[in-house]
């Protein structure tokens, strides 16, 4: 059999696409590392001070406010792309199950949802119950529908890919088909899509604490600290929060960004 | 060196180059090619993807893509391009964009822009009532987009018309009836006009002179193949019916709750033999494919039966009943049985492989499920040996589905359809994805295998005569229904339908006899589905769908008026 050449001119190959999103996607996770492990180190240079926070030199001070709100965003970001991606793989599963129709209304209340200003709730949360992980779920609630919308139009892309019918044609039973095939190829975009939660609910604590209604005081926010200075009109004790804030929030975003494109790329 | 000197004329030819190369860094795209084309004249140049067609037409528009250097003269006069794929902002409302074009070049405003765009029109044969100038395009069809374009382009009325793929996508029969007018008006207002497309595109067919564009060189095109690659065997007994085949998709519910469904195949009878390769001929909308897929039972179609063997597929193919457990027997009613024997080719092979496995895992997943019989320590080579007779080197079961160029992936997809020792293969328009040589060496591949494993064929297309050359028997679709089946010489040399002739004529560059576009799926038209385009067409045409009579021994037409002549 003569083996298959490529004739030599017939296809140059396309100049490769610029990675834009990801070299974006690596800064942001670089700086985010960068401030959590600075966050985590604050106490050693804020020397004990850590009670007495405005007291302490403002940038310490803003190191160690980091420290509740990277831990608290994480929490929530977790929480928050676990409750989407459940959301959608409920909204695949009601599919499956129960026909089209509950599929396309539970995700239809999460499209609506995502477009509603659920950041609202995190404020009033704070100012009405107490336990930080009640706030946590809370915030979360308010990135997942975000999330269960772009992982559940990842879901059913891949539901529709084409191999799935060849790994049919193959005569591999449904069990396989999905143990093999799809829970491979949907691990990627369905973490993808839970990244979306980090930015949302970053900036969602941030604002209820810049009100005052988020956070308790003894964990520290950046939102809190901004708040606080604002009010008592320190200069010095506003930037360095507010700074933190903007550089976290703009690496969350990277983060989030880069995921995706990277997904749509592959 | 090429010397095409069309005609010598005294005066000056509106396009002319000497000595034209083309480099895109150290590859050579065009090499020296000295071009002539003269007023109301219509050249067509072919080649497959990358050869160099766009970065020529946009040399001779004045528009070096970037990265290609160029050494030669191009002297073209006055002219206009119409670049790959149109490019008509989609959301900006036609009328706007239209006398945007018209007027840069005429100076005129927007109601006489608008008026001469309606004289194009008529000259691309829009029905009035079609004309929507106020939608953007992404609200017009495909092909009243390109009529649209068309119509600009003769609005314009350049010395020169460029046009790179013109009116690629559609379906050939519309493809066909509109490049055919284009070419009328450039041969009526003397006007040159460059066409350039894949070689399966048909510009060839409306030029008067065709070149190819082969690894840098215009030289003259090979003609096709218009033979079997070896002579045809006689099909032996009928191994696979199709009875009533039928498949319809729920819809949401109507007015009063009441349920619907868009039938898009309406129960369709087919059997075919051992060693014996069928034809589905149809374009968009024939369902074609979604029959190739109901054979494979991929999903099982929704009304009558498929039977393999004698075993009826789609109780097989149905989900167990509940309680009943799944993984229990490997081989339910016999479906992995039948798997092994019948085998799809897809239309996309490059997506048909799951991208986070190489391709050797996914053969030997492949052997796993239906050739249990093979031990494990034997399926490596005997995904080599498949590789191999697909014509890739057996090391591409290394590679990632990512890795693999578009033709390399049709190839593989073949070497998985035959891992399995199939008896049919199923293949839904398997080249769609190729172009020129590319489809050529996977056609004749794919031909050499089915006659080493003589195995039957299920050859989904919408290319006629490409699709008949390898066939015994040809089955033309349209709207769901088949309209016309019978041997493959009938089909090739006498076909009956109007539509069948449409098809014909498109496949060869000829003028297909129909008009306007096809109806969409959820328009179709009371009566025959061809009528409001059909040149045979009269009143009875909209009452009655017309049934599927034997007009010869083995030659089946739906048509009430197949043996009137066309008028005029
Ligand atoms: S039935 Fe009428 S409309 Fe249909 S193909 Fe025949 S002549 Fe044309």
């Amino acid at each position: 059999m003569a083996e298959y050449d490529q004739p030599p001119l017939s296809h140059p190959l396309p100049p490769e696409p610029p990675r834009a999103g990801f070299a974006r996607g690596l800064s942001g996770a670089a700086v985010l590392a960068a401030l959590a492990l600075a966050c985590a180190a604050a106490p050693l240079m804020a020397d004990g001070s850590a009670v007495h926070r405005l007291d302490a030199d403002p940038v310490a001070a803003a190191l160690l406010d980091g420290r509740g709100s990277l831990s608290f965003a994480l929490l929530a970001a977790v929480l928050g792309g676990g409750l989407g991606i459940g959301w959608a793989l409920l909204a695949g599963l009601l599919g499956t199950l129960a026909g089209s129709r509950a599929e396309r209304r539970t995700i239809a209340a999460a499209h609506r949802m995502a477009g509603w200003p659920l950041a609202l709730l995190v404020p009033l949360a704070g100012g009405l119950v107490g336990p930080v992980w009640l706030l946590a779920l809370v915030t979360a609630l308010t990135a997942a529908p975000a999330v269960a919308a772009l992982a559940h139009a990842e879901l059913s892309t891949l539901m529709r890919a084409e191999f799935l019918t060849a790994a049919r044609a193959a005569g591999l039973p449904e069990g396989e088909v999905l143990r093999r095939h799809l829970i491979p190829n949907l691990t990627r975009p369905l973490l993808a899509a839970g990244v979306l939660a980090l930015p949302r609910v970053l900036a969602a604590e941030s604002f209820a604490s810049l009100l005052g209604l988020g956070l308790p005081p003894a964990l520290g926010s950046w939102g809190a600290s901004v708040g606080l200075a604002a009010r008592l009109g320190d200069p010095v004790a506003f930037a360095p929060p507010a700074l933190l804030l903007a550089l976290a929030l703009w690496a969350a975003c990277a983060i989030a960004d880069g995921v995706q494109a990277g997904q749509r790329k592959s | 060196m090429n010397h095409i000197a069309v005609h010598a004329a005294a005066k000056p030819a509106p396009v002319e180059t000497a000595a034209l190369t083309l480099m895109l860094g150290d590859r050579v795209l065009l090499d020296r090619a000295n071009l002539r084309v003269e007023r109301g004249q219509v050249l067509a140049v072919t080649g497959g993807a990358g050869s160099g067609k766009t970065a020529l037409l946009g040399t001779l528009a004045g528009q070096l893509p970037a990265g290609v250097d160029m050494a030669g003269d191009a002297r073209v006069d006055g002219h206009l391009l119409i670049a790959q794929g149109g490019r008509l902002a989609p959301r900006r409302p036609l009328a706007l964009q239209v006398a945007e074009v018209v007027g840069h070049h005429l100076g005129l405003d927007l109601r006489s822009s608008l008026r001469r765009m309606a004289d194009g029109l008529d000259r691309m044969g829009v029905p009035a009532a079609a004309r929507r100038f106020d939608l953007p395009p992404e609200q017009l069809p495909e092909s009243l987009r390109w009529a649209c374009l068309f119509a600009m382009a003769v609005a314009v009325g350049p010395a020169v018309l460029l046009a790179d793929a013109p009116a690629a996508g559609l379906d050939p029969t519309v493809r066909l009836r509109l490049l055919h007018r284009l070419a009328d008006w450039a041969r009526a207002d003397g006007v040159a006009l460059v066409l350039a497309g894949r070689p399966e595109d048909g510009v060839a067919g409306v030029a008067d002179h065709v070149l190819t564009l082969r690894r840098g060189r215009l030289l003259p095109p090979n003609p096709p193949r218009t033979e079997p690659l070896t002579p045809l065997e006689p099909p032996g007994t009928a191994r696979l019916h199709g009875r009533g085949v039928g498949m319809s998709y729920p819809l949401a519910a109507g007015p009063g709750g009441k349920s619907r469904s868009l039938t898009v195949l309406h129960g369709i009878d087919l059997d075919l033999r051992t060693g014996e390769t069928l034809a589905l001929l149809g374009e968009t909308g024939s369902a074609k494919a979604t029959l190739a897929r109901s054979l494979l039972c991929l999903p099982p179609p929704t009304a009558g039966a498929v039977v393999w063997m004698g075993r009826d597929l789609m109780a097989t193919a149905a989900p167990p009943a509940a309680g009943e457990a799944r993984g229990d027997d490997p081989d339910r009613g016999g479906l992995r049985r039948a798997r092994r024997d019948l085998q799809p080719l897809f239309p996309d092979p490059a997506s048909s492989f799951d991208p986070a496995m190489t391709l050797g895992d996914q053969f030997g997943l492949v052997l796993e499920s239906l050739r249990p019989d093979i031990p494990a320590d034997r399926r490596d080579h005997r995904i080599d040996e498949v590789l191999e007779e697909a014509g890739l080197r057996p090391e591409a079961a290394l590679r990632w589905p990512s890795a693999l160029s578009v033709a390399e992936a049709a190839h593989a997809g073949l070497a998985r359809a035959i891992l399995s020792e199939p008896r049919v293969l199923i293949a839904d328009e398997p080249a769609a994805s190729l172009s020129a040589e590319e489809r050529e060496t996977f056609l004749d591949t794919l031909m050499t295998v089915r006659d080493r494993r003589r195995l039957s064929l299920v050859l989904a297309t919408e290319r006629y005569d490409e699709g008949l050359r390898d066939a015994h028997r040809g089955i033309v679709m349209l709207a769901g229904r088949v309209v016309e089946s019978a041997d493959a010489e009938t089909l090739r040399t006498a076909p009956l339908h109007p539509y069948s002739r449409a098809m014909r004529a498109a496949s060869r560059g000829e003028r297909p006899a129909l008009e306007g576009d096809a109806p969409s799926a959820f328009a179709q038209p009371a009566g025959c589905p061809l009528r409001r385009r059909c040149p045979l067409a009269r009143e009875f045409c909209a009452q009655a769908i017309p049934a599927l009579e034997e007009v010869a021994p083995g030659h089946h037409v739906a048509c009430h008026y197949w043996d009137t002549p066309a008028e005029g």
